[in-house]
């Protein structure tokens, strides 16, 4: 590994926030300027990753699933995970536990770890940098 | 001396908490820091001319670079020319380029 590793800690759950928008673009500017990454998911953002989140349509719109498109948060972290590969940099991910078990969200695409708070002092002890995107 | 880039995500139009965060940015600054400013989602806000922000425009009289994301001043149709005179438009990648400069970054 000669690239440098960013840590970022995401609190923020799917589908509620423009700060998770925002967190995918970090992800995504960070591969792209050769950096790795590694995400630390705590609290809501744990569900991120869940594969059994669906597309569908929108019946008020009279748009079938494929005409709405609507974007699922673990096909974008599944297109980190692709462009990571690529370019042959680290692309990780971890889950609390305990913020999994609360909300039954244990089934994960492949790639997306379970783990707890030490992991995120692992990560951010060994990273260049870290950033935490905390929900206010 | 350290350097600071805030990320800047809540407007002072709805977070009274903005004006501690603005102040904060202000005596990091005159305390000899290199303090900056990118503005992302409903933090452009305030950028845009004739916005009556006293605490964030008391930050582009001291100095301080305030930068705001292209995509959020895109998603609010807020175009270059809308913005007040000091504000600069960046890209998210200044994030990325300021933790790799080993700055501290802070979201707010």
């Amino acid at each position: 590994m000669d690239h440098r590793i960013l840590t970022f800690a995401f609190m923020e759950p799917p589908f509620e926030s423009e700060r998770t928008v925002t967190f995918f673009r970090l992800l995504d500017a960070a591969l792209a300027q050769g950096a790795g990454v590694r995400v630390f998911a705590y609290e809501g953002a744990v569900a991120l990753a869940f594969a059994r989140q669906a597309p569908h349509g929108n019946a008020v719109h009279g748009r079938d699933a494929e005409q709405e498109a609507h974007p699922l948060s673990k096909d974008w972290i599944a297109a980190l995970q692709a462009k990571a590969a690529e370019k042959g940099l680290t692309f990780e991910w971890i889950n609390c536990g305990l913020c999994v078990d609360e909300r039954g969200v244990n089934e994960v695409i492949d790639g997306c770890g379970r783990g707890g708070p030490p992991d995120l002092w692992r990560y951010a002890a060994t990273a260049f940098n870290t950033l935490t995107i905390g929900t206010r | 001396m350290s350097g600071y880039l805030f990320i800047q995500s809540q407007d002072p139009f709805t977070e009274a908490r903005t004006t501690h965060q603005f102040a904060l940015a202000r005596q990091l600054f005159a305390a000899g820091h290199a303090v900056r400013l990118l503005l992302v989602q409903n933090g452009v806000t305030p950028a845009r001319q004739g916005a009556q922000t006293p605490y964030f425009d008391a930050l582009l009289r001291d100095g301080i670079p305030v930068s705001a994301d292209d995509f959020s001043l895109r998603q609010r149709q807020i175009g270059d020319a809308d913005l007040k005179a000091a504000v600069t438009v960046a890209p998210i990648s200044t994030v990325i380029d300021a933790l790799l400069d080993g700055n501290k970054v802070i979201w707010n």
